[in-house]
C-alpha cells in the first residue's frame, strides 16, 4: 500500500476521532458551566486546558465565557483543532484516497461535510446538546460503516491506528485536566466532586460502566483506575492499546520495530500496572509521561510508514 | 395526462436533429423513446433529474473549476434524455475510429523514428520540428509495439448535412469517460424501463479493456500498472480515483514514485515497489522536472530517462501531442492515405491555416462566419464563434488574429446536431457532440458510444463542462434486428 495513502487514511481517523472528542469535552462543560453558574471563568476555560488552546484562545480577545469558548473550539476557522477544522480535515484525507475506502465510507463522510456546510449557513453555527450529538453520530456512523464495509487489510488498519492513538490522547487529558482541578480545589464540597466526577465519566461514556462495575459512590481513584486500567472499556487507555498493539501487529513488521517496540512497552504498563504504582509517582506525573510516551508512538508510526524517504 | 407537455420541440432550422426527421417524426431508433416519453408528465421527469441530481452530489461525481475559490466543487449536469444511435451508424464510425486511430499511431512512430511523411513532401517539415509538441527526447526512442497513443478521446459532430465530422483528436489525457460510465449506471437505476424496451449495448466493460490496453503497453508478463495524477485538485481528480479503483491499481501521485538506477518504483507502507507501466493523468511537461518544467512539483525526478531505456512504459506516450495539434489536424486524412494506403472513412471539418497567407486572406473576410481556434488551445478558451459573437468582439479578434496568424486556424461554423435535452421550457433541442474512447492494446477496441456533450443553454454551441456544458448516456441501439421493442414494452407494461 502507498504510503501516503497509509497517512490519508492514518489522519482521517484521527481527525474523525479528535472531532468527535472535541464535541464530548464540549457537551459535558456546557452542562457544568450550567451547574457553577454564570461567571465561573475556571470553568469555562476547562475545554481550553484539555485542548492546549488556552493561550490561542486569549490572543482572539474574546471574553472567556463557555458560550465563546464553544463557539472557537466547535466553529473557529483559526483553531486548527476545531471540530469544524477537523470535519473538513478528515473529508479531505479522505477525498485524497476515495478508492482505497469503500463507496459507503466516502458517501458518509461527504454526507456529514454537506450537512456541516448546511449548519454553517447564514453564520448559524450552533453550539447545543442538538449540535454536539450529531458530531458523535457522525462519528459512530463512520466507524460503523468501517466495520461494516471494509476488508480487514491494511487500510483499515491504519484507520483503527489513527483511532485509538488520538482517543488515548483525549482519554488521558481529559483525566489529568479533571484531576489537576480536583487537587487544587482540596476541600470542595462533596457533591461539586460528584457532578465534576461524573462529567469527566460522561465525557468517555463510562458513568454506566462505573455504575455496573463499582456499584458505589463515585470516587476520584476508581474513575481513574477504571480510565486507565479497565481492558473492557472501549475508551479506557489499556483498551486502546490493545488496539494499537494488536493493528500494529497485522502490518508489514520490517519498517517498525521502534513503533512495535514503544508500543508494547506502553501497553505493559497498562496490563500488568496497578493504581498504587500510578498514585506511587502521581496521576499527574503518570499521564503526563504517557501522553508523552503517546505522541512519540505516533511519531514512530508515520517514520515507519507514511514519511517519504 | 397531456401528452403535449412532454412532446420534443423541433430543432432550428439547418440543424440535424437526432431525434426527429425532417417530418419532425421520431427517427426509428427513437420511435420507442418517444412513445415512452409521451407517457411520462413532467413532473415525473423532473422527479427523476432531482434524484439522479441528488445521488451525483452524494457520491461526489464533481468537478472542481478553475480559478474558483471556495465552492470549487460542481456538478456536471447530465440530462436524462438518452442521446440514441443506431447500431449501424455506429459500426460505420466504429471502422473508422479504429483507422484514423490506426493512423495517428503509425505517423507518431514515424516522424520520431525515418519520417517518411516529411520526406515524401506531404507535411511541411517545420509545421513538424518547429512544433512546440514536438519531443525532441523522443527522437529514436523505441516503444513498444510503436503504440504512442494507446487512449484517445475523439471528438466527433454531426452537421446539418447529417454526416459525421471529426473536430479533435485527443491524444494526451483525454477525459470524460467516468462521466460516460456513471451516466449509464444513474440512467439503468432510474428507468429500468427503459432499458427493458431497447438493447443498449453495454459500457460498463471499460475499465477492464483499459487495464488489458495498459497491461498489454508492456512487453512483459504480469506488469504493475499505476494511475498517475496531478492529485486532488485537478479538475479530473474524480475520474483519476474512480479508474484506479475499477482497475484495482495504485493512485499514485508523482511524490509516490522514485526513480533509482533508472528503474521506477512506488513508496509503500512496505517498502520500494518497481513500476511497469504508468497511464498518466497529467500533461508530459510536468511529468520530469529535470527534463522538463523544473517548476513542476507533480512530477518524478528521472523519470524521462527511465522511460528512454524501456524500463517503465508511459500512456500515452510523451510527443503524443504533435499529432492533435491543430496545425497538424488538417493533414490527418493524409495520412491515413499515406501509412494505410486507403481512403478516410471519417471527414475532417475543412481548415484554414491562417500561417498561410491566402488563407488568412480569406478568414480575415469571413471571420463573423467562421470559428476560430487557437492551434495549442483546448476548453473552449481562447476561441472566437462568428455568428454568436458582437461586432466588437470580432474587430478586438481580428487585433490579435493579425498579430499571430500561425498561432490560429478558421473552420465553418458547424450546426452541431441537436438532440432533445430536458430542460425549463420542457424537451427542446440542444447541441450535443459525441467523445469515444478508443483503446489501443494488442488489439484497437472502443465501448459502443461514448461521452455525449451537451450545451445546455439555447442556441450554444460551447459543450465544454466548464462553460455550461452537461452530458447524457449515449446509448448504441440495435433496430430492427432481433430486439422487438413493441414487444417488450407490452410485456413491460404488463409486467
Amino acid at each position: 500500500m502507498l504510503s501516503r495513502v497509509a497517512s490519508h487514511l492514518y489522519w482521517l481517523s484521527r481527525y474523525l476521532e479528535r472531532a468527535e472528542n472535541m464535541a464530548r469535552i464540549l457537551d459535558v462543560g456546557a452542562s457544568l458551566a450550567l451547574l457553577s453558574g454564570a461567571g465561573d471563568e475556571r470553568a469555562a476555560s476547562e475545554p481550553l486546558i484539555i485542548t492546549d488552546t488556552l493561550e490561542a484562545f486569549g490572543a482572539t480577545g474574546m471574553p472567556l465565557t463557555p458560550e465563546h469558548v464553544a463557539r472557537y473550539l466547535a466553529w473557529s476557522p483559526d483553531n486548527p483543532s476545531s471540530i469544524v477544522n477537523c470535519l473538513e480535515a478528515s473529508r479531505e484525507n479522505a477525498r485524497a484516497v476515495r478508492g482505497s475506502i469503500t463507496s459507503e465510507m466516502w458517501e458518509n463522510i461527504n454526507d456529514t461535510w454537506l450537512q456541516l456546510s448546511a449548519k454553517r449557513q447564514g453564520g448559524a453555527e450552533p453550539v447545543d446538546a442538538a449540535f454536539f450529538d450529531w458530531v458523535k453520530e457522525r462519528s459512530h456512523l463512520f466507524r460503523g460503516i468501517t466495520f461494516a464495509t471494509i476488508r480487514r487489510d491494511q487500510p483499515y488498519q491504519f484507520i483503527r491506528l489513527g483511532t485509538f492513538l488520538e482517543r488515548a490522547d483525549n482519554t488521558a487529558r481529559i483525566l489529568s485536566v479533571k484531576q489537576a482541578r480536583q487537587a487544587a480545589e482540596a476541600g470542595g464540597d462533596g457533591l461539586t466532586d460528584y457532578y465534576r466526577l461524573s462529567a469527566v465519566l460522561r465525557s468517555v461514556s463510562s458513568l454506566e460502566a462505573y455504575r455496573d462495575i463499582y456499584r458505589d459512590a463515585i470516587d476520584a481513584r476508581r474513575v481513574a483506575e477504571l480510565l486507565i486500567f479497565d481492558p473492557s472499556l472501549p475508551r479506557s487507555l489499556r483498551f486502546c492499546f490493545d488496539e494499537v498493539v494488536r493493528n500494529l501487529a497485522e502490518l508489514p513488521q520490517a519498517p517498525a520495530r521502534a513503533a512495535r517496540r514503544l508500543a508494547a512497552h506502553i501497553l505493559a504498563l497498562l496490563e500488568h500496572g496497578e493504581l498504587e504504582d500510578v498514585y506511587g509517582v502521581g496521576l499527574d506525573a503518570f499521564l503526563e509521561r504517557f501522553l508523552k510516551n503517546n505522541i512519540r508512538l505516533g511519531e514512530a508510526v508515520q517514520a515507519a510508514y507514511m514519511e517519504m524517504k | 395526462m397531456s401528452a403535449s407537455a412532454l412532446t420534443p420541440l423541433p430543432p432550428p432550422p439547418g440543424v440535424f436533429d437526432e431525434m426527429l426527421d425532417a417530418g419532425l417524426v421520431p427517427r426509428a431508433h427513437y420511435a420507442a423513446y418517444a412513445d415512452w416519453l409521451a407517457s411520462m408528465s413532467p413532473e415525473q421527469m423532473a422527479g427523476k433529474r432531482a434524484e439522479a441530481d441528488l445521488i451525483f452530489r452524494r457520491i461526489g461525481i464533481t468537478f472542481s473549476v478553475y480559478g474558483e475559490e471556495g465552492g470549487t466543487e460542481r456538478l456536471i449536469p447530465s440530462d436524462v434524455v438518452p442521446r440514441i444511435i443506431a447500431a449501424d451508424e455506429w459500426e460505420r464510425l466504429e471502422k473508422g475510429l479504429v483507422q484514423r486511430v490506426t493512423a495517428i499511431n503509425r505517423f507518431l512512430a514515424d516522424i520520431y523514428h525515418g519520417q517518411e511523411i516529411l520526406k515524401a513532401g506531404l507535411i511541411p517539415e517545420d509545421q513538424i520540428v518547429a512544433n512546440d509538441q514536438f519531443a525532441v527526447a523522443m527522437i529514436g526512442t523505441k516503444v513498444p509495439r510503436d503504440v504512442y497513443a494507446h487512449i484517445v478521446g475523439v471528438d466527433i459532430v454531426r452537421h446539418g448535412d447529417g454526416s459525421y465530422y471529426v473536430l479533435e483528436d485527443n491524444l494526451r489525457v483525454p477525459s470524460g469517460v467516468s462521466y460516460m460510465l456513471s451516466n449509464r449506471k444513474m440512467m439503468m437505476r432510474l428507468f429500468p424501463d427503459l432499458f427493458r424496451r431497447y438493447h443498449v449495448r453495454p459500457v460498463e466493460h471499460y475499465p477492464a479493456l483499459l487495464l488489458q490496453t495498459l497491461r498489454a503497453a508492456a512487453e512483459i508478463d504480469s506488469p504493475t500498472v499505476v494511475l498517475l495524477t496531478p492529485g486532488r485538485f485537478n479538475s479530473a481528480y474524480f475520474e483519476h480515483a474512480f479508474l484506479a479503483q475499477q482497475m484495482g491499481v495504485e493512485l499514485v501521485e508523482g511524490q509516490d514514485l522514485f526513480v533509482k538506477d533508472a528503474c521506477v518504483f512506488m513508496r509503500t507502507t512496505d517498502g520500494p515497489k518497481r513500476v511497469d507501466v504508468i497511464y498518466r493523468r497529467l500533461d508530459a511537461d510536468f511529468l520530469d522536472p529535470l527534463a522538463f518544467r523544473p517548476d513542476s512539483m507533480l512530477g518524478v525526478p528521472g523519470l524521462l530517462a527511465a522511460y528512454r531505456l524501456g524500463n517503465v512504459v508511459i500512456c500515452n506516450a510523451v510527443g503524443t501531442g504533435v499529432a492533435d495539434d491543430k496545425s497538424i489536424y488538417p493533414y490527418v486524412p493524409e495520412m491515413v492515405r499515406f501509412y494505410l494506403g486507403e481512403e478516410p472513412i471519417l471527414k475532417n471539418v475543412p481548415t484554414w491555416q491562417c500561417r498561410k497567407p491566402d488563407d488568412l486572406a480569406h478568414v480575415l473576410s469571413r471571420l463573423d462566419e467562421l470559428v476560430v481556434k487557437e492551434v495549442h488551445g483546448a476548453g473552449g478558451y481562447g476561441m472566437l464563434v462568428g455568428p454568436t459573437s458582437s461586432k466588437a468582439e470580432i474587430e478586438a479578434f481580428r487585433r490579435v488574429l493579425i498579430a499571430n496568424p500561425g498561432n490560429y486556424i478558421a473552420q465553418p461554423t458547424l450546426a452541431l446536431s441537436s438532440c432533445p435535452t430536458f430542460v425549463e421550457e420542457g424537451v427542446a433541442p440542444r447541441h450535443i457532440d459525441l467523445r469515444p474512447f478508443v483503446l489501443v492494446g494488442r488489439e484497437t477496441k472502443i465501448v459502443p458510444g461514448g461521452l455525449t456533450r451537451v450545451a445546455l443553454r439555447r442556441g450554444s454551441l460551447v459543450v465544454n463542462s466548464s462553460q455550461g456544458g452537461g452530458t447524457k448516456d449515449t446509448w448504441v441501439v440495435d433496430v430492427g434486428g432481433d430486439a422487438d421493442p413493441d414487444g417488450d414494452a407490452t410485456a413491460s407494461t404488463g409486467a
